[in-house]
């Protein structure tokens, strides 16, 4: 795997990381 | 306004024009002037993608759809960081090995010069009338906050960066953008934490989080399947992710950015910083609204946000009726405070049966309060005639001069100059580079030397700077035109990406074949946009797949690559 394909990796982690997130967020606050 | 605060934005007008001259290198070359001489770092170049998208409607619009709304446009968002990731693998590449100055040079090289100039052309159209509604929509907001006329703000929005622009190309928007957006950044976590403190002593940040999501102004995810609902996780994933393909990857006013880049990697890693920042960046400006919704529960709000209107309706016929609405206002915003304070003290104490009956409360006096405000609303509609009236682009502007302390609302007031202009001078620089390689070195004169063709561009700038600004003045009158002007150019976003989707992944597309699958997919977005309440979202996607298709079918049909 090269240095650049792990980066598309970790933007797509972050991006479900950051989605998880907001969603949690959201059900949180709106129990 | 204080005479500080004016001192403050003064002070950053000069500042930022000194700036973007001071930092601009190599202008005396057409690269240089244009892409930088492909030197800048990645953050630089990242920083400034993201000053060029983040424009002050963004500031103003998006915080006021937080506090009305709340936090659905969002999901808008969410498909940025896989656009990022598909643009770094197909366009970035095919763009910086093409050697080309615009994003439809490379069209040429692929299909030929009637497909170049076309896509070029409708850029321009779509492109300069896009830039005038990113002078006027701040400038008339701020012209009713600052208490100056619409024309002046445009000059003042205008002019600077006309100047830094015109005399540093790409390189002094760049260095500019990078620092206009730490002003932007500090702007939004300034009035976070403004209203964070603004909030009574008896209400914490969770309470006004919990206010928040009982009035549903949480809802960052919507999973509605109904293709009219605006902004859903479905048209935030699947429609806007055609929007920000053709955005980022199509649009000059982006793909410059990563054409000023060291390397392909530098161009790639750029982009990432907006795949990482640019969803909590938006999610902090939705909050910033949500946050102002929480502080007047406890603030008396003003009825409207607009005051030019407020000031016209009591100077009516109607101010009777007017000052009835007031009195109903008031009353009911201040029952909707003392349910809202009932309800955080019942979640606090965990009783169920308070929580409920509370939240019920809290509900039906939020529903009183929204209720005044629609009357007042048609109230203003039947005095001034204007029908589409809608003042939730004044809501922040309005907290910022009449809540924060001196200095800060300079510094804030600053902060939106600052967003405006980065994507001005980001919009000028790209109108410029498209006509003169475009156009001008195309059409009229291919031989000049690198001063001549300098010369030009400066004057394109100017050209487009006056462009917009005239047209910016004039559609605050023209109102509803310019918005149906800019739906026009909204067409094309989903079909310019479906030609450059033709070009890199049909090898036998033939300029033909992208000649009629352009119209093919303008026409088919024209017919959704009139003839059906499918989202606007959804467009781009329609447009680009028609392009596709249909420049696929006719290239097969017409044979050889070339017509």
């Amino acid at each position: 795997m090269t240095t650049m394909q792990r980066t598309y990796l970790r933007v797509g982690i972050v991006w479900v990381l950051t989605l998880a997130a907001l969603y949690a967020f959201q059900v949180f606050y709106t129990r | 306004m204080s005479a500080i605060d004016w001192a403050i934005i003064g002070l950053y007008l000069l500042w930022i024009v000194w700036d973007g001259i001071r930092l601009s290198r190599d202008t005396n070359k057409v690269e240089g002037y244009f892409l930088a001489s492909k030197s800048l770092p990645w953050w630089a170049v990242g920083l400034s993608v993201m000053a060029t998208q983040l424009s002050a409607i963004t500031m103003t619009s998006s915080t006021g759809q937080g506090y009305a709304d709340g936090m659905g446009l969002l999901q808008q968002y969410y498909a940025l960081p896989i656009a990022m990731i598909i643009i770094a693998v197909t366009f970035v590449p095919f763009f910086r090995q093409a050697n080309i100055y615009t994003a439809y040079e490379y069209l040429e090289g692929r299909f030929d010069l009637r497909v170049r100039s076309l896509t070029a052309l409708l850029f321009l159209f779509s492109r300069a009338m896009g830039t005038s509604v990113v002078i006027s929509a701040p400038a008339v907001v701020l012209s009713v906050m600052l208490g100056a006329d619409v024309a002046t703000i445009c000059v003042l929005l205008a002019v600077p960066t006309a100047i830094y622009t015109m005399y540093g190309g790409v390189q002094a928007v760049a260095w500019t953008d990078v620092k206009q957006m730490y002003l932007i950044v500090f702007g939004l976590f300034a009035s976070c934490a403004t209203l964070i403190a603004g909030l009574p002593n008896t209400i914490s940040v969770n309470d006004a989080m919990q206010l928040a999501g009982t009035a549903g102004k949480l809802q960052a995810f919507d999973f509605s399947t109904d293709p009219s609902v605006r902004f859903t996780f479905w048209t935030g994933t699947l429609g806007a992710l055609f929007l920000f393909l053709s955005y980022f990857g199509t649009d000059q006013s982006q793909v410059q950015r990563h054409l000023t880049a060291k390397s392909d990697d530098e161009a790639r890693t750029s982009l990432f910083m907006s795949a990482y920042w640019k969803i909590p960046l938006q999610a902090l400006v939705m909050i910033i609204g949500v946050l102002m919704f929480v502080f007047y529960l406890f603030t008396p709000p003003p009825m409207l946000f607009n005051r030019s209107h407020d000031d016209r309706v009591r100077a009516s016929a109607r101010a009777g009726d007017y000052a009835v609405l007031e009195q109903r206002f008031t009353a009911a915003t201040s029952e909707r405070g003392i349910a809202a304070q009932a309800l955080a003290n019942a979640k606090r104490s965990g009783d169920s049966a308070a929580i409920a009956a509370s939240k019920d409360a809290f509900l039906a006096s939020e529903q009183t309060v929204k209720g005044v405000r629609a009357e007042a609303i048609e109230l203003v509609k039947d005095v001034t005639g204007d029908r589409s009236y809608n003042d939730v682009n004044y809501i922040f502007p309005l907290y910022i001069v009449t809540q924060m302390p001196v200095g800060l609302i300079g510094l804030l007031m600053a902060a939106i100059f600052a967003a405006a202009m980065s994507s001005i001078a980001g919009e000028l620089t790209s109108l410029s580079t498209s006509t003169v390689m475009d156009f001008y070195k195309r059409w009229v004169r291919s031989d000049g030397d690198d001063a001549h063709v300098l010369k030009v561009s400066r004057f394109a700038m100017l050209f487009w700077a006056m462009f917009a600004s005239l047209v910016a003045i004039w559609a605050v009158e023209l109102g509803s035109l310019i918005e149906v002007v800019n739906r026009f150019g909204s067409f094309f976003y989903g079909s310019i990406l479906g030609v450059f989707l033709l070009a890199i992944g049909w090898p036998r597309a033939n300029s033909i074949g992208a000649l009629v699958g352009l119209v093919a997919g303008m026409s088919a977005v024209a017919y959704f946009t009139v003839f059906t309440s499918v989202a606007f979202l959804w467009h781009n996607l329609i447009g680009a797949v028609v392009v596709f298709v249909t420049g696929m079918i006719v290239s097969e049909l017409t044979g050889p690559r070339k017509a």
